[in-house]
């Protein structure tokens, strides 16, 4: 046992700090997150200069090959701006489901891409807005080797405005699910943002969308790959919000000691500190879930579960550590001005992303207490 | 970060070695009985007894405090051969903490930092070799959480203090050796600086103990009427009371850290598993598995806690607000899971299973989600120590306090 960060990993975590203070600070964030011009693709060259995309890929690749868990501490910073851009979506999840799924010539030809924010393929999974399950996959590929179709429309793609490409989950004529790589300027592909309580999200619909046979990253076990990719790269996505959560209680703590009511900061009002202590006790299950499923992970011990449990702990806790931060924060913290809003637009949007807590507490239990097919269908 | 338990480092390994061979021969005979890693009122006479065997073969050892020095009765050792003990003996369903019926896993560390040299050689060997029970008496009927409101008097009167008062909601249902007291050395100063802490033994004349039947079970009310305790047992020195209290405070209130998982969650699933509703097992019915996944998530998430708080105990390493965390989740935490018992088996959360320990009796968590909240203060005073350790509304955050 030893629940220090190493001395690589808190190298990382400064240097990855230093970039968000000086490249992602607080008023920037308000300015992006209230505009939601949230893909900046200066500083996503900046990052990919730091080697930050593809950190988890092999060196051949241009990757860094990683722990996950070093790669998380990055992530970890990342969210406390919360700085915006496909960092996860493509960075990790695009990378992995390349590096998983696809052939070497697409291996080759993407992943150093990738990795120089070149390339930013953008995963596109599910056709529904309540399900990430396979269920959700409606879009269809229809065809042969020779030149397939893809018709259908995606209802929740997060960060689909940075893509220079989509990998879409797509329906075969078996009823099988396949991921396709997509250019973005395909004829017939179209890309509408969702607007309301969300952000840097979008619907993407393939109407009659032309696609080479070579773009397929993989016929018929598409539903694993992805479940391989999302293994390894949701606790990035996690360690992302665990930062957000802990911007936030730093930010609120220093609130209720300057911030002064009725003679009095308003720190020294139990009420207000029950928020508060709320709040720490959602941040911390967070980090330590986040933390504990990277180390299974890095450990080669069964992560699947602790994935499932992290991602619900951790998107529950981003969610939860906003509503305590606006009971403290009150009127002021509403205000799209406000630093909190950015996250708190955020933290409604992961929540979704990906699937719910709801949808991974169910896979979690689905795993570890399977049930039995007969009566599956009751 | 390496959450492991079971994989050692360099060294450690030849050690687990060594345990688990120790413990298959001392843990012959306990076939047949049941143990609990807490103690438990449902022993029999033969469970207990084993019980107290086993301590004091591990406190020979130094196993039971593992990391004590060796000249207090210690083995001198490391946090992962602590770990290791931890571990081997969970095999058995037990703990280091609650091998045997005392309070010594606190009072010990307390003295070891408070305490005089004298007193150290004293005291610490015979608590260190599992040998004998201590209780800890604190709580006053006026006090409540209030614990520096003390009105159990301590007059000196040359080589003794004279003790009188009461102390309620003490103890458990084994005799104790010790009394490990707050007393009040000179009502005449001011709020915290007029207590002392004494250990005091339980056999001097004028100590009566009367049981009180509560919601949690068996507690004690003590009174102490005129009793002349030697000066040799004030720890910490005269008037030092408040500061002895923060230390043995900090370890009471979650700052002990802990390594291992809670049995409860196993049953409750063993339960659902073999209980059949409209032709189905209770464990395939989505809304007892959504209950049982909150259950799960949040037991892991103070398993959790209580591992990073073990951790920044024993490399010496204090956690800021870590302890006052654990103990509101946890207290909060049994309290929503009372509800969820309720809810996954009906009435069957109600009924007392005395075949079983209280650590895995629905009913017992049922009734006790309530009753637990209090124990060793409030749920509101967990809050109050956790918003100062994170400096909330005020310029400084107030420091936890050494412990060992």
């Amino acid at each position: 046992m030893d629940l220090r960060l190493t001395e690589t990993q808190e190298m990382f975590k400064k240097v990855a700090a230093d970039f968000v203070r000086a490249e992602a600070p607080a008023h920037l964030m308000t300015q992006w997150y209230r505009t939601k011009e949230t893909f900046r693709p200066e500083l996503y060259r900046k990052a990919a200069a730091l080697g930050w995309l593809g950190m988890l890929l092999p060196e051949q690749y241009g990757g860094a090959e990683t722990s996950l868990t070093d790669c998380a501490v990055v992530f970890e910073e990342l969210g406390r701006g919360p700085v915006p851009g496909p960092f996860f979506s493509a960075g990790v999840l695009g990378a992995q489901i390349v590096f998983l799924g696809g052939s070497d010539e697409q291996k080759k030809s993407l992943l150093p891409a990738i990795c120089k924010g070149e390339s930013i393929p953008i995963p596109a999974i599910t056709d529904q807005a309540a399900g990430w399950g396979p269920e959700a996959v409606e879009t269809t590929l229809t065809g042969s080797a020779g030149g397939f179709i893809l018709d259908g429309s995606k209802r929740f793609v997060f960060d689909a405005e940075a893509a220079t490409g989509f990998i879409v989950a797509a329906r075969t004529e078996s009823g099988e699910i396949a991921l396709v790589l997509v250019d973005r300027a395909s004829a017939g592909l179209s890309i509408k943002p969702l607007v309301g309580f969300m952000v840097s999200a979008a619907e993407v619909t393939f109407e009659k969308v032309r696609v080479p046979g070579s773009s397929v990253i993989t016929a018929g076990s598409g539903w694993q790959v992805l479940s391989g990719a999302l293994e390894k790269s949701l606790p990035m996505l996690c360690a992302y919000q665990v930062g957000a959560c802990q911007e936030i209680f730093g930010f609120t703590a220093e609130y209720t000691r300057g911030r002064v009511v009725f003679g009095q900061p308003i720190g020294r009002f139990q009420r207000v500190q029950d928020h508060c202590v709320d709040l720490s006790v959602h941040l911390d299950a967070a980090r330590y879930a986040t933390y504990e499923a990277l180390w299974r992970l890095d450990s080669g011990l069964p992560a699947t579960a602790a994935v499932h449990e992290a991602k619900a702990v951790a998107s529950e806790g981003y969610r939860e550590v906003c509503n305590y931060a606006h009971m403290v924060f009150a009127g002021p913290g509403t205000d799209y001005g406000h630093p909190l809003m950015a996250h708190s637009v955020l933290a409604h949007t992961l929540y979704q992303y990906l699937g719910t807590p709801s949808h991974h507490k169910h896979s979690m239990m689905d795993l570890l207490y399977p049930i039995s097919p007969k009566h599956a269908l009751r | 970060m390496d959450f492991s338990l079971q994989a050692d480092p360099p060294g450690i390994g030849a050690f687990r070695k060594e345990v688990r061979g120790w413990l298959q021969e001392n843990m012959r005979g306990s076939e047949g009985l049941r143990w609990s890693a807490t103690w438990s009122t449902r022993e029999n006479e033969e469970e207990y007894r084993f019980r107290r065997h086993l301590a004091g073969r591990l406190g020979r050892k130094g196993w039971l405090f593992p990391m004590f020095p060796a000249e207090y009765g210690g083995a001198g050792l490391t946090i992962h051969h602590q770990t290791v003990l931890e571990t081997e003996l969970a095999e058995y369903g037990l703990g280091l903490n609650h091998v045997f019926y005392t309070i010594a896993r606190i009072v010990a560390p307390v003295i070891l930092k408070w305490g005089s040299e004298e007193q150290k050689r004293e005291f610490l060997p015979p608590m260190v070799r599992g040998e004998i029970s201590v209780w800890q008496v604190l709580t006053e009927p006026q006090g409540g959480s209030d614990v520096a409101n003390c009105q159990t008097r301590a007059i000196r009167d040359g080589d003794h203090y004279v003790v009188s008062g009461q102390k309620v909601m003490v103890g458990h249902h084994k005799p104790p050796d010790f009394l490990w007291t707050l007393v009040c050395t000179d009502p005449s100063r001011p709020r915290h600086e007029n207590l002392g802490w004494l250990h005091i033994p339980a056999n001097l004349p004028g100590i009566t103990i009367q049981p009180m039947y509560m919601m949690m079970g068996l507690k004690n009310s003590v009174f102490f009427d005129g009793v002349r305790v030697p000066v040799k047992y004030l720890v910490g020195g005269e008037n030092n009371g408040w500061r002895v209290a923060n230390t043995h405070l900090e370890l009471e209130h979650g700052g002990e850290g802990r390594v291992g998982v809670d049995p409860l969650i196993e049953r409750v699933v063993e339960y659902c598993q073999k209980t059949k509703i409209a032709g189905g097992p209770l464990m395939e019915d989505e809304r007892v598995r959504d209950t049982i996944a909150d259950m799960m998530i949040e037991l892991n998430t103070l398993r959790r806690f209580n591992q990073r708080n073990y951790w920044h105990r024993f490399t010496r390493d204090p956690h800021p607000y870590g302890g006052a965390q654990q103990r509101y989740f946890q207290r909060m935490m049994r309290l929503r899971n009372g509800e969820r018992l309720q809810r996954i088996m009906g009435c069957d959360a109600l009924v007392q299973d005395l075949s079983v320990h209280e650590v895995v009796d629905f009913e017992y968590a049922v009734r006790t989600g309530p009753g637990q909240l209090h124990g060793g203060g409030t749920l509101d005073t967990d809050r109050l120590i956790f918003a100062r350790r994170l400096g909330l509304g005020r310029p400084t955050k107030e420091q936890a306090p050494e412990t060992i």
